[in-house]
């Protein structure tokens, strides 16, 4: 099995065409013709059959209920339309608002390559034409059935309110509902003769030999919306210099059409690059590359991208970068001494004390007993936090160079954002946030895993460490953050950590979120990894210990890499739940998506309690982006064999 | 062993560089504008010397003092920037519009004390706050003054430790119901026998209401929802058959979200409780607290003498009475006695408005208008009134 797949893989990296892997796949089993599946499946027995109409009909009443809802004339759409910006960004000044795209390009074009380079991963799980026709088809049946099942829309007097009379709201005759309909029924008449091309287009026998990929998918679908901004009349509403702008018959603003037609060309070069890239056989290499500017790019992009620091530049010359070289020398110097194995247990007591002066000159901070910079007091507990572990390194010369190159790149890479997050920004927002809306909950959502992720594994590991004070530690972090609700943590943070802080150092309601985030996703995450370890039999174990792996290798190398795949259905599930649990952040005051769409747009005079419209969107931007995760959690399933074991 | 004493001793030295280069670094680049002497911290922290310890702790701790109890006007000044706390999602009193600007009352209010201070009614930060977070807010010096829709109370007062600035709108709880239903703008608590009544959770209405009807002898049914839009949705919809919540909201929800089909009335005519609005700062802030309160009872004046932003400029250079003359800053010195620039109420009047130019242009819209309400000047039998500038 691993051979014929090393084979295949040396094949492809030969320079073998997408599309001849591609047709290289089994040609999918015809299926049952409709009648006969509808047959055998809906209606297999009298009480299935009474089971598929009744609850037919009750899909068909909601559905009916929710179109009725989106489209009645009493819904006020311009509140979300005309506040699009507010939902995303808050008060990021317009003028600034290129920095927005430059995040929005940055990540397409990371995700076009990391698509691109996964493409032959993908290939094998493609959607074949006769289900994609199929499935076009049967989008444009949908599409008709619900022009059908709205009911008629009322009617309006000339400034737009509904009409009325003894019998209630006065609607249009079924026969004028569906003429006036008639862009709705052009949609599903494309939408099914597309279907129907793809299927006379085909013979049976290519149509279902011939796959699609996702992305490609995707990609059409994306191109067709952004086109639709440059042809379809959606609409132009804004508010600019206090004057609410509604122009219904407009395409959209060009300051919108024109950044996303940018964004969809960089994604669709991206994803070329990276399969030209993975046929040119940089796969590997090029992937860790591009992984550690996935793990950058929040911190890039908010930071410098977002904030634009205002550098002090004598001050950099004169502080910071000084400061940065002296403990990357003197924190080297410290693990080269540590490391050296004539040391021996001495090095160990000499990182502890070095542990405590440490923490006792960090806890000197919050009593501000001498002044220093709270750079000096990190980076000073930096430099104890590597000398603890510096033992692991004892020996070669190459394996403590190693550990020195890490730790000069460790304190560059601190100095360098530490710098970058006391410069005041140069972006000035009427507000003290920076960025709100659906930003932030974008921020808060990443930082969040990307700092408990590692927080949560070495919580796991720390509580099946056979150290008790690491076990009892660990344990009792998890109880008691596991024991506690959300909500309530996330007050405390809110609310009384700048209380908590030294002299001198203030947090803002974004980061103390973060932080609050950040300890309970961990502690869910710890547990969920926790059930992966325990899954790894002790053969692993002694089999690593009889090949002479030490501790770090056998946890590293051995016991992680299997237990992280064993728990991805329940790690993505904590992801999705921690993104969705960022609209907790309406409830502390920040103004993030939700709260938006809750308090802020039906206080203005403008839309004044219109608050369902809102609701709705942001229900449709959660579930869009859970959903994709969610997606993707199956193919990562799929692709590392979860579950087929 | 020699071997280990020697790397011991190595190790020690160091340590020994380490912690003189961390203590010879001075004060962050935090709000605390002081230097300090590089050169005695490193001798205190590296030799342990104890008087030289105790001076820089003296220090220290005087700077934390100035900081935090100084004069709050003198750290806004240096700061260039006034932040006001706001509620963000207030009708008419601070809403958050589509591009992130903040308008109203309140925020209008803000913008008068930014004018007094710096000269630029531009010159705010707006920090939005929930309610459940504004008293904290001042007292971290998160905020420098709230303008939040936060009623005067005597609790709020002492307890809490606030300080309230001049009532700028006087509020009252009311009830609002529909015309079918028999009620009229005169209507009495007493009228309300059997009715269901709706509010929001969490707030003193609830327990006004609830005071009001057990004084009048009525029995009524009191339900309470999570916020006033689905009350409103509630009472559109018949569920309710009064309302209750401040005099304010209620105007507005009427002028917005009145079905053709129905017709809403305002009562009773007194409100069933006091709520007092104005500006609310820390403790023992006097010379903050006199900008402030001066800048509300310029615009008062301002209005009460006819002065507004168009006309200012006319009545700067030739004043009517001697009274708007020193408040334009043509004689005397009383504003830079309170340490503003003698054109401090000019540039409010001029850049934000009289007190009837900020009611009209933020609450005229929601249907709020003065005449008759303890909001007009007291020349008009309202309670808008401002001691005299002399």
């Amino acid at each position: 099995m691993a051979d014929t797949r090393a084979a295949a893989e040396t094949a492809e990296r030969g320079g073998a065409e997408d599309a001849q892997a591609v047709e290289a796949l089994p040609p999918e089993q015809p299926g049952l013709p409709p009648s006969e599946w509808i047959r055998k499946n809906l209606f297999s027995s009298p009480f299935n059959s009474v089971l598929t109409v009744a609850f037919g009909l009750l899909a068909l009443l909601i559905v009916r209920g929710l179109l009725n809802f989106t489209f009645s004339e009493e819904r006020n759409w311009d509140a979300v339309r005309t506040n699009l910006r507010l939902i995303f960004t808050h008060a990021y000044p317009e003028e600034q608002y290129s920095r927005i795209w430059v995040c929005v390009g940055t990540i397409a074009v990371l995700a076009g390559l990391s698509v691109g380079l996964a493409a032959a991963e993908t290939a094998r799980r493609g959607v074949s034409v006769r289900k994609l026709s199929s499935s076009l088809v049967a989008m444009g049946a949908t599409v008709a059935l619900g022009v059908v099942l709205r009911e008629p829309s009322a009617l309006t007097d000339i400034e737009g309110r509904v009409r009325r009379d003894d019998s209630g709201i006065m609607r249009e005759s079924f026969a004028e509902a569906m003429t006036d309909r008639w862009a709705w029924w052009l949609a599903a008449a494309v939408l099914a003769s597309a279907g129907a091309a793809l299927w006379f287009g085909f013979g049976d026998e290519r149509r279902r030999e011939t796959y699609v990929r996702p992305v490609e998918l995707f990609m059409v679908g994306s191109a067709v919306l952004v086109l639709s901004g440059w042809i379809y009349p959606w609409g132009h509403y804004a508010f600019a210099d206090g004057e609410f702008i509604a122009e219904p018959g407009r395409t959209v603003a060009m300051s919108t059409k024109l950044p996303w037609t940018v964004i969809w060309l960089l994604l669709a070069a991206a994803i070329a690059a990276g399969r030209s890239m993975r046929r040119a056989g940089a796969g590997p290499n090029f992937t860790l590359a591009l992984n550690l500017c996935w793990l950058a790019c929040p911190f890039v992009l908010y930071w410098v991208v977002l904030r634009d620091p205002d550098l002090d530049w004598g001050r950099v010359l004169s502080v910071d970068i000084p400061l940065g070289v002296l403990f990357a020398a003197l924190g080297g110097a410290v693990l080269w001494l540590l490391t050296d194995q004539r040391i021996g247990e001495l090095g160990r007591i000499i990182a502890t004390l070095l542990m405590g002066v440490a923490v006792l000159n960090w806890v000197a901070g919050f009593f501000g007993w001498y002044p220093m910079l709270q750079k000096v007091r990190l980076s000073f507990l930096l430099v104890a936090l590597a000398a603890l572990v510096a033992h692991n390194f004892a020996g070669e010369r190459s394996k403590r160079l190693r550990l020195l190159a890490v730790w000069v790149a460790l304190m560059a890479v601190f100095h360098y954002m530490a710098t970058l997050m006391n410069s005041p920004s140069t972006v000035e927002t009427p507000t003290e946030a920076l960025i709100g809306g659906f930003s932030v909950t974008l921020i808060v959502a990443s930082f969040t895993l990307l700092f408990s992720f590692p927080l949560g594994v070495m919580l796991a590991l720390a509580r099946t460490s056979r150290l008790p004070i690491f076990r009892v530690m660990s344990t009792s972090f998890i109880e008691v953050v596991r024991g506690v609700p959300l909500i309530t943590i996330l007050l405390f943070f809110a609310v009384m950590l700048q209380l908590f802080l030294p002299d001198g150092m203030s947090i803002s309601l974004i980061a103390a979120a973060t932080l609050g985030y950040t300890l309970f996703s961990a502690a869910y995450l710890a547990e969920n990894v926790r059930g992966g370890l325990q899954s790894i039999r002790r053969g692993q174990y002694e089999a690593s210990d009889a090949v002479g792996l030490t501790a770090m290798q056998r946890t590293l190398f051995i016991v992680l890499p299997q237990a992280l795949r064993v728990s991805i259905p329940p790690l993505v599930g904590q992801v999705i739940a921690t993104f969705k649990e960022t609209s907790l952040l309406a409830v502390i005051g920040a103004f993030d998506l939700l709260r938006m769409a809750n308090n802020v747009i039906p206080s203005q005079t403008q839309f004044l309690g219109v608050k369902r419209e809102g609701l709705l969107f942001v229900c449709l931007v959660y579930w869009v982006f859970a959903y994709a995760m969610s997606k993707h959690s199956q193919r990562l399933e799929k692709r590392l064999g979860v579950g087929e074991r | 062993m020699t071997k280990n004493k020697s790397l011991l001793w190595r190790a020690l030295a160091v340590l020994f560089c380490i912690s003189l280069i961390a203590a010879s670094c001075g004060d962050d680049d935090d709000d605390s504008g002081t230097t300090q002497q590089p050169a005695t911290t490193t001798a205190a922290a590296a030799t342990d010397d104890e008087p030289a310890a105790d001076t820089t702790t003296t220090a220290a701790a005087d700077v934390i003092e100035n900081t935090q109890d100084g004069d709050l006007l003198a750290t806004v000044m240096e700061r260039g920037k006034l932040h006001c706390g706001v509620s963000g999602a207030a009708v008419a009193f601070s809403e958050t519009q589509p591009d992130g600007t903040q308008t109203g009352f309140d925020a209008d209010y803000c913008r008068a004390v930014a004018a007094a201070i710096f000269g630029d009614a531009d010159a705010v930060e707006y920090v939005p706050l929930t309610a459940a977070e504004r008293f904290t807010a001042v007292q971290t010096g998160a905020v420098d003054v709230l303008m939040r829709n936060t009623t005067w109370t005597q609790g709020r007062d002492t307890e809490v430790g606030m300080d309230f600035g001049p009532t700028t709108y006087y509020d009252g709880q009311q009830l609002m119901a529909r015309v079918s239903d028999d009620f009229s703008n005169s209507s009495q608590i007493s009228d309300i026998d059997g009715a269901v009544v709706c509010t929001n959770a969490g707030t003193t209405t609830e327990q006004n209401i609830a005071d009001a009807a057990e004084e009048a002898g009525v029995s009524i049914t009191l339900n309470t929802f999570e916020d006033f839009d689905i009350v409103t949705t509630n009472f559109v919809q018949g569920a309710c058959d009064i309302v209750t919540t401040d005099g304010s909201a209620l105007v507005g929800r009427k002028a917005n979200q009145e079905p053709d089909d129905q017709e809403w009335v305002i009562f009773p005519p007194t409100p069933i409780s006091k709520e007092p609005l104005g500006p609310t700062y820390g403790q023992n802030q006097s010379r903050f607290a006199d900008v402030v309160n001066w800048t509300v009872y310029a615009t008062v004046i301002a209005d009460e003498k006819g002065v507004n932003s168009s006309n200012v400029d006319a009545m700067a250079a030739n004043p009517p009475d001697a009274e708007v003359g020193r408040l334009l800053g043509g004689e005397g010195e009383l504003q830079s006695a309170m340490g503003l620039a003698p054109d401090a109420f000019w540039q409010v009047i001029k850049q934000v408005g009289n007190y009837d130019e900020i009611y009209s242009r933020n609450l005229n819209p929601v249907g709020l208008t003065r005449e008759g309400s303890a909001n007009a000047g007291w020349l008009d039998g309202g309670l808008i009134y401002a001691p005299p500038a002399r």
